[in-house]
């Protein structure tokens, strides 16, 4: 397995300084993450990557043990370093860094010149606890005071958007609590809630998988639907956005900004959606059942039980992959993979960018796929 | 004439030493980062362009910050570094000769500047502000075409329904009363009153009258958040941002094609000192324990047609009448019951009532409210008691100037 990334890139947390020491601040086509000298022996299927704006930390399981291997901003454009070792699981801020061993959780300050141990907790080592950060048995960590709330319910899944939590039980049902103000809780209203409570629109619906954007929301169906909803500034929600149609228009007409709309695409502007404060079935068009699910601040990405990866949302800074750095509220397959033979495992975003893990697909698959990008 | 370059440069501090960034420690330090290294690629050799894109970096995440929690709880230090991202990105854009649309691009990021972030290094975007305006041509196209005459007067919207009013309801007028009188009649009653002739000497009437040209050649290359929708309360309302020519063209001399546009409730006159230069704060404001600094300063300018659901607001109300008539409702605080306010927290303090088309079955205590009304025409200065309901429709083309005070 292999990992591949895209998206900001200004502080080298995908591709590092050239001897000149430049980044490329934008890469718009996937690239391979480079595998470090210092992780020789990685056993590669168990590498897993969590990403920040400005950082990213790589998950490795070596012959020696596990450990966190951190790039980006915590340690300068062209370096890579090694925190931890024995950690299991971590997750990334521009602030914090939280480690996950087996028995215990510590949540460091990160500081430019030596991080600082904040906050800590230790596991009973019976506790069954598997689940992914930010859970920790018991509730949950944030990066800031108090650090760890409890919680009542027991979750197998809990995302964090920049105001609000998502959190999935083992019976498939979704929770929602925090702010509402752009409709990021699915409950219909605006308004904000101090305590979770269930998404009474997907009743019935179980989900297997869940993601936040800063204001946005995904959950995927166990039988591989997509549901979205919150804010769709950059159209993040895969449904029509005013605000990328008025950008578009004004690209095109250069020097007409005046124009009015012509009539036909004024018919269209009743359409446009906002803020879906309620979740909706965004349906793509040929795409098969999604397995993987991640948000960016403003941008989507799932990959599909037959390993395309489909991205959209903000593209501003090449995170949708598409080698371009347009926006698009239309859900599109990142054409890259298919072309180079890889299927596509899993999804990670960071804020400005994402990251793929890949295998060489099947030679033996020779249904004959048909390319959904032409057919939109 | 100076090149640009030249005169933005002049405003810079001389060395780096001197361009201060300092932040609290609610900044991250990666942001932080990007902020040093614009810094210093400013004074790295002679004459070095800032990148852009680091510029468009510094902008884009501390917009994310500024939507995160409500507007009144987001970090002024957020505000602040949005700010800098805009001088930077600014400072790229004028660097060697750049061509008109780049300096109205630079204007428009110094106007979001002033609009979402906070002030930096002595109001540094508004004193560039001033410079680029005067770099930007103003051959206005389709002058030839465009009347002189103040403000033409061809919408359909005015022809709109004129009020015909209950002369036993009219709002009193009084011409220029001395402080103390309106103090114990008015003030202090919480007694609706228009003012005379305490706008005669503005400068918006006389040295430079307000006219489209005008504020064309004052303001027209200026950004400015606008209202799309005839009222606040529709489902359809919405808001964007556009030039003060923009909003002339497609909402005051434009077709109707694009809805009712209104520039409302927008401190125009701190984002554009030239402006305030012709208006004078009343006198009576004085009576107020406020300071002069605390007394806000809205422009609202639109087409005939333009609609302020029936609302109150906290502090009290000086709304002088520059351009146009408005027709304005006006009822007591005593009559709230009978008013409707709206039940959500956001819109609590307007009433569910259209006051000009009432749904009496919905709302049958309406009618008994007793209200006055009044046209408002330009010189005319109402005062709008602190918590006192009222109503607006324009009834043509009209600019109106409030000063909400305490």
């Amino acid at each position: 397995m292999s990992w591949f990334g895209f998206g900001f890139n200004g502080f080298g947390q995908i591709s590092r300084a050239d001897v000149s020491g430049q980044v490329k601040c934008k890469v718009n086509s996937p690239v391979l993450i480079s595998d470090d000298e210092c992780k020789s022996g990685v056993n590669r299927s168990d590498r897993r990557i969590r990403a920040c704006w400005s950082s990213r930390a790589d998950l490795q399981q070596t012959q020696s043990g596990s450990g966190v291997y951190l790039s980006g901003c915590v340690c300068g454009p062209s370096a890579q370093v090694c925190v931890s070792q024995g950690c299991t699981d971590a997750l990334i801020s521009e602030t914090h860094l939280t480690l996950s061993f087996t028995d215990r959780v510590e949540l460091w300050e990160i500081k430019p010149q030596q991080n600082q141990l904040v906050w800590k907790r230790e596991h009973e080592l019976s506790a069954e606890h598997t689940a992914a950060l930010p859970l920790v048995s018991g509730g949950f960590v944030q990066h800031k005071p108090p650090f760890f709330h409890p919680l009542k319910l027991c979750a197998v899944s809990l995302v964090l958007g920049s105001e609000h939590a998502l959190l999935l039980t083992a019976d498939g049902t979704l929770y929602s609590w925090g702010s509402g103000s752009h409709g990021q809780l699915g409950h219909g209203a605006l308004t904000s809630l101090e305590d979770p409570q269930a998404v009474e629109a997907l009743w019935g619906v179980p989900i297997k998988a869940v993601a936040a954007g800063n204001w946005h929301s995904a959950a995927v169906s166990s039988g591989g639907d997509l549901y979205m909803w919150g804010w769709n500034e950059s159209g993040q929600l895969g449904l029509p956005s005013r605000g990328l149609e008025e950008e578009k228009r004004r690209g095109n007409g250069s020097g007409n900004d005046d124009q009015p709309m012509n009539t036909d695409e004024k018919s269209q502007t009743d359409v446009f959606i906002s803020i879906q404060a309620f979740p909706a079935l965004v349906d793509i068009a040929n795409m098969s059942e999604i397995s993987r699910i991640s948000c960016g601040s403003r941008h989507t990405a799932a990959v599909t039980s037959a390993g395309d990866l489909y991205t959209w949302g903000w593209g501003q800074y090449g995170q949708l992959g598409h080698g371009t750095e347009h926006s698009t509220d239309e859900p599109t397959p990142v054409d890259y993979f298919s072309s180079h033979s890889l299927s596509v495992k899993d999804v990670v975003c960071g804020s400005w960018n994402t990251f793929v893990s890949v295998v060489p697909k099947e030679t033996s698959s020779v249904l004959t796929e048909t390319h959904p990008g032409l057919l939109n | 004439m100076a090149s640009v370059w030249t005169d933005i440069r002049a405003v810079l501090p001389s060395t780096v030493s001197e361009f201060p960034l300092d932040f609290s420690e609610k900044i991250d330090l990666s942001v932080l980062k990007c902020l040093e290294l614009s810094r210093d690629q400013l004074y790295s050799e002679a004459d070095c362009p800032v990148s852009a894109e680091r510029a468009q970096i510094i902008i884009d995440y501390s917009w994310e910050k500024l939507n995160i929690g409500t507007w009144r709880d987001v970090d002024k230090e957020w505000r602040r570094v949005y700010s800098y991202g805009c001088l930077f990105k600014v400072l790229s854009l004028c660097h060697g000769n750049p061509p008109q649309n780049i300096i109205q691009e630079a204007v428009r990021t110094c106007d979001m500047s002033l609009l979402m972030g906070a002030a930096i290094m002595d109001n540094i975007l508004q004193r560039l502000v001033g410079i680029l305006r005067n770099k930007i041509k103003t051959t206005c196209p389709n002058k030839a075409e465009r009347s002189e005459e103040p403000f033409s007067k061809k919408r359909k919207h005015d022809c709109k329904s004129e009020p015909v009013l209950n002369p036993t309801k009219e709002v009193p007028r009084i011409h220029c009363p001395s402080l103390e009188r309106f103090r114990s009649d008015f003030l202090d009653p919480k007694k609706p009153v228009i003012i005379e002739g305490i706008t005669d000497l503005w400068p918006a009437f006389t040295q430079h009258p307000w006219s489209i040209d005008y504020l064309r050649t004052v303001a027209g290359c200026r950004t400015v958040p606008i209202e799309v929708g005839s009222k606040y309360t529709d489902e359809e309302w919405s808001q964007k941002l556009i030039t003060v020519n923009d909003f002339i063209d497609r909402y005051i001399t434009g077709t109707e094609e694009d809805g009712v546009g209104y520039l409302a409730q927008h401190q125009l006159f701190d984002q554009v000192p030239e402006l305030k230069e012709d208006i004078r704060i009343p006198d009576y404001c004085c009576l107020g324990e406020g300071d002069e600094d605390d007394i806000t300063i809205n422009a609202w300018f639109g087409p005939g047609g333009t609609v302020s659901p029936l609302h109150q607001d906290p502090q009290q109300n000086f709304l002088a009448q520059v351009v146009g008539r408005k027709y304005i409702r006006l009822y007591s605080p005593e009559d709230t019951k009978s008013l409707y306010p709206h039940e959500s927290q956001l819109l609590h303090n307007t009433s569910q009532v259209e006051v000009e088309n009432p749904d009496l079955v919905k709302f049958p205590d309406f009618s008994r409210a007793s209200y006055e009304e009044c046209v408002l025409c330009p010189g005319d200065v109402l005062f709008i008691p602190l918590q006192h309901w009222y109503y607006v429709r324009s009834l043509e083309l009209s600019f109106s100037v409030s000063f909400w005070w305490s």
